[in-house]
């Protein structure tokens, strides 16, 4: 196998690792966490570095792993406190554990061949210079023996549990009527990211898991409302950037694991803009119809109130009801086109159809009540939630 | 070097001075704002926006191709910026939640950052060397004219509180009220918001992007715990920031191998601890001993009571009864029978006690409060 197939292999054995838990962190609004975990291993790993002297070792990673627990454990122990909120209490553990790693780092720098650098950063362009060698016979990189069985976990811990952690995501309450403790399965989740965050990090260094943890989840969260298709999707967006990624970093001879993300980072903002019904074009396209509704509301509900003529020519209401002359066209056409008003001489009148809607409208508005509304749900946008 | 021989120096070393001077200023402006930003709950968009800067870094030096430290800074403030306002987009126009937008804008920024710095890297231009310090922080690089710039932030900044004190005071406790009044919000709130960038920005150099959230963030949490009060915390906070500054930076000059950034980190944090422990008002000693204090007058008066029931129905309240009849009592120890005693409730003469007249009285208020 080359080196080139090899590390899009490990990449991508990365990313899918790592959009399976980030799934269930952007879901229960944890994503920080990932951040904080990311780099508060750090003095797990310099100590287990300084033990074991190799980045891949089994005491490594369970050191690190441990440090991630205690940082989700102090984080909730500073929380319950009440002295702080919970974001702050992130904000001040991850970067104490960091400090306490930097400074380990720098008093062993004899020791330990271990740069902030390549832990923040990570290089995934050495990683299958790493062999694993079984009884004397290359069986391919470590890295990816590593990330590969912290994936095979990752997975089987998804399939056989996924019913609680989506019971326990959703409604934690429900959850532990029914006998699964969310308790245990939020322990779990953050085991789980944290074994991974410490198997990905020198391959794609701490803050870039992070990217790889929340991007695709979040852009898959902005296409899907269903938790499987999400999953799904996110393992797609995580595998496709990291593959386009690499081949970028190639072209442009740059960090493989910047790249990664800055392809992530174009994903999310395509999903961003262009998602069908949560993406923002479709979100402000959606805002401006409503406010378009809204306005023709008050435009109806005035001219129910106003017999007289004068209050009901054209230039008047342009000035009374103080719109734009845009913004009145609009309105006069959408209420012309849905015959619901009648123009003679600039004056205009309520037809039939308009009364009966206004009246309507009136009603739920005064009533608050949605089975006013439901007839009117087929023929009017406004009301479709 | 030693801790006192630091200090001599502090007034005689040009560096040492310079970079003391920086750290205090730094941590005051940092701890001022942060309190804006734990107040409004919004502690870790100090971490989001550290990193959001550093694409800005980069491209800046990319265009100009000079490491002059003011243009990269606007470049940082730039890029800071956007990301700030994307991730409010985000939270106001999607259903994605605060923290999910905060994680984005972190690792995709700085993971867009990271590529511009490695490509940097391998042009062909000599001055790129250095770029990384922003990374990390290095106090040591601090001249005299990034102090100058810092206190001049630091003077407007104080200036900006100062005028604009009762709109950021209402906005942070009471928004829609502020609106109801009339207020502007948006522009409270974007300048607000622009001057904890600014801040932040002017830190990376220092302490670097991943620890510049701790330093917005660790004088405020504990100046939080000594006080209720906006202005009192505000000072508090700044000199908590300045103080962890001046230690920090005395603590790692006076070792080999320390870089600055995370022991001013870690002196903060200390300062966190002790005001989460021993803050009178709030902190967890104190609670706790309040705790037990409440407990044992508890105890205290339940024993009370129970005597009560049993003198109740004598002619003579004063009459003595065996200790041993306390014996069946949950609430009763030899302790409380010794407090009752100090309070003047009870008697005891031998294995026997007694409830006083003020006793009595003390119980038969107990409950009719």
């Amino acid at each position: 196998m080359g080196a080139q197939l090899e590390i899009q292999l490990i990449a991508a054995v990365v990313a899918i690792a790592c959009a399976i838990p980030g799934v269930f962190l952007v879901l229960r609004k944890m994503s920080l966490i990932s951040d904080a975990i990311s780099h508060s291993i750090l003095p797990g790993i310099v100590i287990g570095f300084l033990i074991t002297h190799d980045l891949n070792s089994p005491l490594l990673i369970l050191l690190a792993t441990i440090t991630g627990v205690i940082t989700v454990v102090l984080v909730e122990a500073i929380q319950k406190t009440g002295l702080v909120k919970e974001d702050t209490a992130i904000g001040l553990v991850f970067p104490a554990l960091f400090s306490i790693g930097v400074i380990l780092i720098a008093k062993n720098a004899n020791d330990v061949h271990l740069d902030v650098d390549a832990v923040l950063l990570g290089e995934l362009a050495f990683a299958p210079f790493d062999r694993l060698l079984i009884a004397g016979a290359d069986v391919g990189p470590k890295s990816l023996w590593v990330m590969g069985s912290i994936l095979l976990v990752a997975i089987g811990l998804l399939f056989a549990f996924f019913k609680e952690l989506k019971v326990s995501t959703f409604d934690a309450g429900l959850s532990s009527a029914l006998g699964f403790s969310p308790v245990v399965m939020h322990y779990g989740l953050m085991s789980i990211s944290s074994v991974t965050v410490v198997g990905a990090f020198d391959a794609v260094g701490a803050v870039l898991v992070v990217a790889l943890m929340i991007a695709p989840a979040a852009s898959a969260y902005l296409l899907t409302s269903d938790l499987k298709k999400m999953l799904v999707l996110s393992v797609i967006f995580g595998v496709s950037s990291a593959v386009a990624g690499y081949w970028m970093a190639h072209i442009l001879d740059a960090s493989i694991s910047g790249s990664m993300t800055t392809i992530l980072g174009l994903v999310f903002l395509m999903v961003y803009l262009f998602a069908p019904s949560k993406g923002i074009i479709a979100v402000m396209y959606r805002q401006r119809q409503q406010r378009t509704e809204v306005s023709l509301l008050t435009f109806l509900l005035h001219l129910n109130n106003h017999t007289e003529e004068s209050e009901r020519h054209i230039n008047h209401l342009n000035e009374h009801i103080n719109w734009q002359r845009v913004r009145s066209r609009t309105v006069l056409e959408l209420a012309q086109k849905n015959n619901m008003i009648s123009i003679a001489d600039n004056i205009v009148t309520l037809t039939k159809k308009g009364k009966e809607f206004t009246e309507l409208a009136l009603e739920y508005i005064v009533t608050n009540k949605d089975e006013k509304i439901e007839p009117m749900k087929d023929d009017f946008f406004l009301f479709r939630g | 070097m030693e801790l006192s021989e630091y200090f001599t120096l502090v007034f005689t070393d040009y560096t040492l001075r310079t970079i003391t001077l920086g750290t205090a200023i730094l941590g005051a402006i940092c701890g001022m704002l942060g309190s804006f930003a734990v107040l409004r709950k919004q502690s870790l968009l100090g971490d989001a926006i550290s990193h959001a800067a550093l694409p800005g870094i980069a491209l800046a030096f990319l265009i100009t191709g000079t490491k002059d430290t003011n243009l990269l800074l606007i470049g940082a403030l730039v890029s800071g910026l956007i990301g700030t306002f994307w991730i409010r987009g985000m939270i106001t126009k999607t259903h994605l939640k605060s923290d999910t937008a905060l994680g984005l804008i972190l690792s995709l920024f700085f993971g867009f950052g990271m590529l511009l710095l490695t490509f940097i890297q391998k042009q062909p231009n000599a001055n790129q060397a250095g770029l990384d310090k922003y990374l990390f922080g290095q106090a040591a690089t601090l001249v005299q004219k990034d102090v100058t710039l810092m206190a001049i932030v630091t003077g407007v900044c104080l200036v900006i509180v100062l005028l604009f004190w009762k709109e950021f005071k209402i906005l942070l406790f009471d928004a829609d009220y502020t609106k109801t009044l009339g207020f502007n919000t948006r522009f409270i709130d974007v300048l607000i918001t622009f001057f904890i960038v600014l801040a932040i920005v002017l830190g990376l150099q220092t302490v670097g992007v991943v620890l510049m959230s701790a330093m917005l963030l660790a004088p405020a949490a504990a100046a939080r715990q000594w006080t209720n009060k906006l202005s009192i915390m505000l000072i508090l906070a700044a000199l908590f920031g300045a103080f962890a500054g001046v230690f920090g930076t005395a603590i790692s000059a006076s070792e080999n191998n320390l870089s600055t950034g995370p022991v001013i980190v870690l002196v903060a944090a200390v300062f966190v601890l002790v005001s989460f422990v021993f803050s009178p008002q709030r902190g967890i000693l104190f609670k706790q001993i309040r705790f037990w204090k409440n407990r044992r007058d508890l105890q205290l008066q339940k024993t009370l009571q129970f005597m009560f029931d049993i003198v109740r129905d004598h002619p003579d309240i004063s009459h003595p009864h065996a200790i041993k009849i306390l014996n069946n009592f949950q609430g009763y120890t030899k302790g409380t029978l010794k407090k009752m005693e100090e309070k003047n409730w009870v008697q005891v003469k031998g294995v026997q006690w007694s409830l006083t007249q003020e006793g009595y009285h003390a119980a038969e208020n107990l409950y009719k409060q």
